[in-house]
C-alpha cells in the first residue's frame, strides 16, 4: 500500500512554482525529500497537509484523497515544522492537554512512554528545549495520537552530529513493523545516506528524480576526465566543473560510454545535488 | 469545535484578558464620566494584544495542522471574541448598579448607566465586529487595520450617540430627563441592541469563514 500518493501537483506563486511534482512513498518506509534551500520542500510538504492550496494534482495518503478525507488523515498524520514554533511559553504539560483533546485515538500511556524515552521533562516550557527535543516532542505528540504518517520538514537541520544520529536512529526504529512510513526533508544529504529508503530530490520546484536510494544513486556517475576530453562528452553531462587536472561532472548512467577513456565513479548524494542544482542554474 | 474553544480559552487568551473587565468595569465608578469609553479599552487592549499574541505564537499554522475545519476556527475565534465582549458588558453593568446606587442624584451630561445605554453598547460593539472580524479573516493574522477600522467605527457610533443624547431633546428626555420613567423604551433599546449585536456578528462570522477558506497558511 502506498502511505503518501503525489501526483502531478501544480502551484503557482509570483516568483516560484512547483511544476508536476508527483512522487510516491511505499508504506513502511522513510523517504528523504532534499533539495536547496527555497527549492520547494516546504511547499510541497505545505501542500500535501493542506496548508497551501494547490492550483491542480492529486493527494492521497493510505488510499484516501486528501481533499475528501482531510480531517479523517489529519489523525492518522503527525507533522514537524523544524524551524517554526508555537506557544514557546507554554509548559509540554499545557500544550500537550490542549492537543490531545483533538485526537480520538490518543494515549496516555504511549504518551509518557516517549517522554520517558526522549527524556522529556512535561513541566518545561517549549522554549527551554533544544532544537533536538522539540522534534522529539513533536514526535511524541504524534506517536501518542497513533500517527501512521510521520511528515517532518527539516527536523534535522539545527542539531549536532550526534542528535542528528541519534533521531536518525529513532526514524528506523519507528518504520521497524512496517506500520509507520516517514517523509523528511533536508538539505543534509548524510541524514539520507545514514537512513532514507527512498530519495526524492527537488529542485527548482521541479522533481528531479524519486526512487529507491541504491537506485536514485546508481542512476549517475562522476566523470573525471582532462581538458581535451570534456568536448567528447560535454553534452551529455548533467554538469560539469574545470579544475587544473581537467574536467569532473554528472552524467545519467544510461549516457555514459565506457569504451571512452573517462573515469567513472559513483556519485554521492551530495555530489548529485550539487551538479543537478548547477544545471538548473545554467538553464536560468 | 468545544475542542477548539478550549484551545483558545486555554492557549490563546493570556489570563490576564480575564482580569481585565474588572479593572475597565470599575472605570463606571467615575461619576458622570464618558462610558462607553468603558467598552472600548476591549477595543483598544484585548482585541490588539489577544491577536498580536496570536501571530507570534503562529496560532495560524499550528491550528491549521490539527485535525479541525476552517469553519470551526472561525466559529471559535468569533466564539471568544463574544465570551470576552459579553464578560466586558455585564462586569461593566454591574459596576454601573453599584454606580447609580453610589451617586443617586447624579446628573449625566453624557449617557447614564442605564439599560438603554447598555443597549447602545451592544450596537457599538456590533459595529466593532462587523468591521473587524470580516477584516481580520481576509489574512488570518494581520489585526492591525481590522482592529483601526472596528475600533473607528465604534468610537463614531459612540460620539454620534453622545452628540444625540445632548442634542436631540426626545434622546435627552428619554436617557436623561426627569420624572417619567422610560423603564419600556430602555428595555426595548437593550433588546435591539443584542439583536443587531447577534445579527451584526453572525453576518462577520458568515463573511469570515469566506475569506478564511481562501487563506494560505
Amino acid at each position: 500500500m502506498l502511505a503518501l500518493d503525489i501526483r502531478n501537483i501544480n502551484k503557482k506563486y509570483e516568483d516560484f512554482q512547483l511544476k508536476d511534482v508527483s512522487f510516491q512513498l511505499e508504506k513502511g518506509y522513510i523517504m528523504g525529500f532534499i533539495g536547496a534551500n527555497g527549492a520547494g520542500k516546504t511547499t510541497t510538504i505545505k501542500s500535501i497537509l493542506n496548508l497551501t492550496r494547490i492550483d491542480s494534482g492529486e493527494i492521497r495518503i493510505m488510499d484516501k484523497a486528501m481533499h475528501t478525507h482531510e480531517l479523517e488523515l489529519k489523525q492518522e498524520i503527525g507533522s514537524a515544522f523544524g524551524d517554526i514554533n508555537f506557544y514557546m511559553r507554554n509548559k509540554i504539560k499545557t500544550l500537550t492537554n490542549v492537543i490531545k483533546i483533538f485526537y480520538h485515538n490518543w494515549n496516555d500511556e504511549t504518551y509518557y512512554s516517549y517522554l520517558k524515552k526522549f527524556n522529556l521533562n512535561e513541566n518545561k516550557k517549549i522554549a527551554e528545549l533544544s532544537t533536538g527535543m522539540k522534534v522529539k516532542y513533536r514526535l511524541a505528540l504524534a506517536l501518542s495520537h497513533g500517527a501512521k504518517l510521520l511528515i517532518l520538514d527539516e527536523p534535522t537541520s539545527g542539531l549536532d552530529p550526534v542528535a542528528r544520529d541519534n533521531l536518525l536512529d529513532i526514524f528506523q526504529e519507528l518504520v521497524e513493523d512496517g506500520e509507520i512510513s516517514i517523509l523528511f526533508s533536508t538539505h543534509i544529504t548524510s541524514d539520507l545516506e545514514k537512513c532514507a529508503d527512498y530519495i526524492t530530490y527537488i529542485d527548482n520546484g521541479r522533481i528531479i528524480n524519486s526512487a529507491e536510494k541504491e537506485e536514485f544513486i546508481d542512476a549517475y556517475r562522476l566523470v573525471n576526465g582532462k581538458a581535451e576530453q570534456l568536448d567528447l562528452i560535454k553534452n551529455d553531462l548533467i554538469s560539469y566543473k574545470k579544475n587544473s587536472f581537467g574536467f569532473t561532472g554528472l552524467i545519467h548512467t544510461q549516457d555514459f560510454d565506457p569504451s571512452l577513456d573517462i573515469k567513472s565513479t559513483i556519485p554521492n548524494l551530495e555530489e548529485i545535488m550539487i551538479y543537478c542544482a548547477k544545471k538548473e542554474d545554467a538553464h536560468v | 469545535m468545544y475542542n477548539l474553544l478550549m484551545k483558545e480559552l486555554k492557549l490563546g487568551v493570556s489570563p490576564f484578558f480575564y482580569f481585565l473587565p474588572f479593572l475597565t468595569g470599575a472605570l463606571m465608578l467615575i461619576p458622570g464620566w464618558l462610558y462607553f469609553i468603558v467598552l472600548l479599552y476591549f477595543c483598544f487592549l484585548t482585541i490588539p494584544n489577544m491577536f498580536a499574541g496570536y501571530k507570534t505564537q503562529n496560532d495560524l499554522i499550528f491550528t491549521n495542522m490539527l485535525p479541525v475545519n476552517k469553519k470551526d476556527m472561525v466559529k471559535a475565534k468569533v466564539s471568544v471574541i463574544v465570551i470576552l465582549e459579553l464578560m466586558h458588558i455585564v462586569i461593566a453593568m454591574i459596576y454601573g448598579m453599584i454606580s447609580l446606587r453610589l451617586y443617586p442624584n447624579l446628573i449625566y451630561y453624557f449617557y447614564g448607566p442605564s439599560l438603554g445605554f447598555w443597549g447602545l453598547c451592544f450596537v457599538m460593539l456590533a459595529l466593532f465586529n462587523v468591521f473587524f472580524i470580516p477584516m481580520y479573516y481576509k489574512t488570518a493574522y494581520k489585526y492591525g487595520a481590522a482592529t483601526f477600522a472596528g475600533t473607528t467605527a465604534a468610537i463614531l457610533f459612540a460620539g454620534g450617540a453622545e452628540w444625540l443624547g445632548i442634542q436631540n431633546s426626545s434622546v435627552f428626555n428619554l436617557f436623561k430627563g426627569t420624572g417619567t420613567d422610560h423603564m419600556t423604551a430602555h428595555l426595548l433599546i437593550l433588546l435591539a441592541g443584542i439583536a443587531i449585536f447577534a445579527l451584526f456578528t453572525i453576518i462577520a462570522y458568515y463573511i469570515a469563514i469566506k475569506r478564511f477558506e481562501k487563506v494560505e497558511t
